[in-house]
């Protein structure tokens, strides 16, 4: 069991000194959601006077957007990353040492959960800068919960990307579909705001929960009703796409 | 002097067609993206009409119509950026310049590039509307005027990409240019109606030039066509090409100098 | 055959329609060399790569230190090292990183890991690139840093996939001198290559792969033995202004002395003859009373790319390399 966790964490390291080692690379992926928020509460901020916004500002609204898109991106990155080792060669390496793989799948997208707190974190001094409230620490933890885990299971997703074409031309299938799965949700707007097909998706996308869930402390207060079903979905996500991911990663070679 | 020109041009153009035609995949995230932002933000925010001070719409989709072509053909113009980046960086530039075509013709080569890729780029996002409800309130003259302004605007940019191209040193420095093309798009009035901006956005799009660009587009499909907007963003499209052609063939002539 | 190291039976491995393993049979006794050598494409690495568990075989099976590839792989990866065609590095990480990584990766003990690595750092040469970045090494340094990972938990077989492929001749000769010392240490070493002097000097025995079957097995010498006799090569001189000196006559006035074959390029006539270098005088003075003069003669013995191109047809892509330097 020591040797799982030894594994593991010697994999979390290596996947750390990127970020380390090449400054300029994780630049991109921390200010985006930060730019994001900036832009859109700038162009769309006057939609929230429309009745349904419930007196919050579009701001504080779409603040947890953007922490789920800073997870998103995280998420597709180690996908990125893999199909990068596999053209390399690396990945190999991988594979024929004697870890198990279930070992070595948990190795590679860890350091997704924890590299998707550095957005959220810059996001949300720029939130707060800008005049977001304060939500409580109480919500904090459960939102940094949900990122972790939002992270975890795009990594896992982006991972059977890398797997199944093995290049890293795949990149925007991992990003787009990232991309869409958080948006595809009450992004902009609360249900009952949104166009018929858009509430239609967003009703079926366990996305739209995780994203309620992680919304709850900043436009209200954080109840259990509206945390369960969040932490609900990302297990959910998290545990299916993790046995297909293991799955793939047992397979691979065949 | 200038069929001396214009022919080298067209040649040159028609090579980075062909090109990029032989590569549809290079061509999707030019519409893609732009249509699912789209949809996004009709999907999202299309009860924005009920707004007090929302100009008259049939629906959110017609007017954010205008908003996505501005932001396809920005992207036209980033890809154009890239791929004359990697011929300077391929060698390929090299050996244009070491033949007999006029300078400018390898710029303008690949700025009339842009403006086909243009044209069918606004067409796409025309077909699109018309797929899901939009009436187009200018009629087929509204239309043309739309593509009109759009072919125009996307050469503007497809010179600024050769601009920027130029002046880089490798194409990922031209890539990272990617993402200030969302950031100029927030501060204008592609997306929302100037006078609904929060400030201090509302006071950079009255000075940004897509602002006028989308303002133009738009105007034919919402209502029938007013002058000032549509003469508006003829100007503003004509401006830009003028501005950054300029600017392209001046960095060509920097270049060749320093090399 | 019970207690080889490396044991193939009908191994096969499909593509669609392309076969590019087509029935391999062959056994590596424990501590010996075998050298797996043929042209590019001929199916080596696919059969490598089966071998350590990274390609599921289509047909057949393999057994590596008494473990099925197939069935028991995590068996099979305890007991194996490997360093593939290209150096599967990264390269932001320092070599001792890497080497730490590799021994965790391997179930080193915690406690052993640093010593562990900084052993096979030494052992291969790099402990003063070790806190390096391994993206700032030379290509030698790296093929050295591969092999250091592929030793890292003491294997009992050693898979060596065109190792010295592109290496300088010292740091190809370097890495022979390793491989030798591991046969000497008891590790049973399968190594790949296109090159016939690396599988001249280093194997035991030969596997000789074509078109994804083995097509001649044995030691070097055994194999070079059945090809034949030596060849003698002779180049003639021009007579002054005169055209091409007659092969023809040349090759009859030769032909009691051995048995005249194609000539090799660059000769005009060859003869495979039975003495090897006694043979050269009483032919010299064939040639001579016949009106030639002589102006090269080499007596050529057979090489594994005889052997190949007797077996196959066609001879093995891809020069042998110059011989190493000297140590």
């Amino acid at each position: 069991m020591t040797r799982s966790t030894a594994v593991i964490g010697a994999l979390v390291r290596r996947a750390l000194n990127e970020l380390t080692r090449v400054p300029g690379a994780a630049l991109p992926g921390v200010l985006a959601p930060s730019i994001f928020l900036v832009g859109l509460s700038g162009v769309f901020g006057e939609a929230a006077r429309l009745p349904g916004f419930d007196a919050t500002d579009f701001r504080t609204f779409i603040v947890p957007v953007g922490l789920l898109q800073g997870a998103a991106f995280t998420g597709a990155a180690t996908g990125v990353n893999l199909a990068r080792d596999i053209e390399r060669g690396w990945f190999d390496r991988l594979m024929v040492c004697p870890a198990p793989r279930v070992t070595i799948l948990v190795g590679l997208v860890a350091s997704a959960a924890l590299r998707a707190l550095l957005p959220a974190t810059f996001l949300l001094i720029v939130a707060f800068a800008l005049g977001v409230d304060w939500p409580g620490a109480g919500a904090l933890a459960i939102d940094a919960l949900l990122v972790m885990g939002l992270a975890t299971a795009m990594a896992l997703y982006a991972v059977l990307v890398a797997l199944r074409f093995k290049t890293q031309q795949a990149a925007p299938l991992m990003q787009t579909v990232g991309f869409m799965a958080v948006l595809f949700t009450t992004a902009y707007a609360p249900m009952d705001l949104l166009a018929g097909w858009m509430r239609a998706i967003a009703t079926v996308n366990p996305v739209t929960q995780v994203l309620d869930g992680v919304r709850q402390g900043f436009v209200a207060h954080v109840t259990w009703a509206e945390t369960w079903p969040a932490l609900l979905a990302t297990v959910g996500l998290v545990g299916a796409l993790g046995a297909l991911a293991v799955r793939s990663m047992r397979r691979v070679g065949v | 002097m200038l069929t001396g020109i214009a022919a080298p041009s067209w040649a040159l153009a028609a090579r980075t067609l062909r090109n990029i035609l032989r590569r549809p995949q290079f061509l999707a995230p030019l519409v893609l993206m732009p249509t699912l932002f789209l949809a996004i933000n009709t999907g999202g925010l299309h009860r924005s009409t009920d707004l007090p001070g929302f100009p008259e719409v049939d629906g959110f989709l017609d007017f954010q119509l205008a908003g996505a072509m501005t932001q396809s053909l920005l992207l036209g113009g980033v890809m154009q950026g890239i791929g004359t980046a990697l011929e300077i960086e391929g060698g390929f530039f090299d050996r244009l310049v070491a033949s007999p075509i006029p300078r400018v013709s390898i710029v303008l080569g690949r700025i009339l590039a842009g403006t086909a890729i243009a044209a069918a780029q606004v067409v796409w996002f025309l077909i699109l509307g018309a797929v899901f409800g939009v009436s187009f309130h200018g009629g087929a003259l509204g239309v043309l005027l739309v593509i009109l302004i759009g072919a125009i605007a996307g050469t503007g940019f497809a010179a600024l990409g050769v601009l920027i191209a130029l002046r880089a040193r490798n194409a990922s420095t031209v890539q990272g240019i990617f993402p200030l093309v969302f950031v100029v798009l927030f501060v204008s009035s592609a997306f929302f109606p100037r006078a609904l901006l929060e400030a201090p956005a509302d006071w950079f799009a009255d000075i940004n030039p897509l602002s006028y660009v989308a303002d133009g587009m738009r105007d034919p499909i919402i209502s029938g066509i007013s002058a000032t907007p549509v003469l508006e963003g003829l100007a503003a499209a004509a401006g830009l090409v003028l501005v950054f052609a300029a600017l392209a063939v001046l960095a060509l002539r920097g270049r060749l100098r320093d090399a | 055959m019970p207690g080889s190291a490396v044991e193939v039976v009908g191994l096969e491995r499909t593509f669609g329609d392309f076969r590019a393993v087509d029935g391999i049979d062959l056994a590596v006794a424990p501590g010996e060399v075998y050298g797996f050598l043929g042209p590019n494409g001929a199916g080596k690495t696919t059969t490598v790569r089966m071998l350590v568990t990274l390609l599921r075989p289509t047909g057949g099976h393999a057994r590596i230190a008494g473990f099925d590839v197939a069935s028991q792989p995590g068996e099979v990866r305890r007991r194996i090292g490997v360093a593939l065609q290209e150096a599967a590095l990264d390269l932001l990480m320092t070599g001792r990183e890497l080497m730490e990584l590799q021994a965790t990766l391997h179930g080193i003990p915690r406690r052993g890991v640093a010593a562990r690595a900084a052993d096979l750092i030494e052992r291969v040469g790099l402990s003063e690139a070790a806190e390096r970045r391994v993206g700032t090494y030379s290509g030698g340094m790296r093929r050295r840093l591969d092999l250091a990972m592929a030793l890292i938990h003491a294997p009992e077989v050693l898979f060596l996939d065109e190792p010295t492929t592109g290496l300088d001749p010292t740091s190809r000769s370097t890495l022979w001198d390793e491989v030798r010392r591991l046969r000497d240490e008891g590790t049973t070493v399968f190594l790949t290559t296109q090159y016939l002097e690396e599988a001249d000097q280093l194997a035991d025995r030969v596997g000789i792969i074509d078109h994804g079957r083995i097509v001649a097995e044995g030691t070097p010498a055994a194999l070079k033995a059945e090809v034949g006799r030596p060849r003698l090569d002779i180049t003639l001189a021009r007579d002054g202004d005169a055209a091409e000196p007659d092969a023809d006559l040349a090759g009859r006035a030769i032909a009691p002395y051995g048995d005249l074959c194609a000539a090799a390029p660059g000769v005009h006539v060859s003869l495979r003859v039975e003495s090897g270098a006694a043979a050269m005088a009483p032919v010299v003075r064939a040639l001579d009373e016949a009106g030639f003069t002589v102006e090269g003669i080499e007596l050529v013995r057979p090489t594994l790319d005889d052997v190949f191109a007797e077996k196959t047809g066609h001879r093995i892509e891809g020069a042998a390399p110059p011989a190493p330097a000297a140590v």
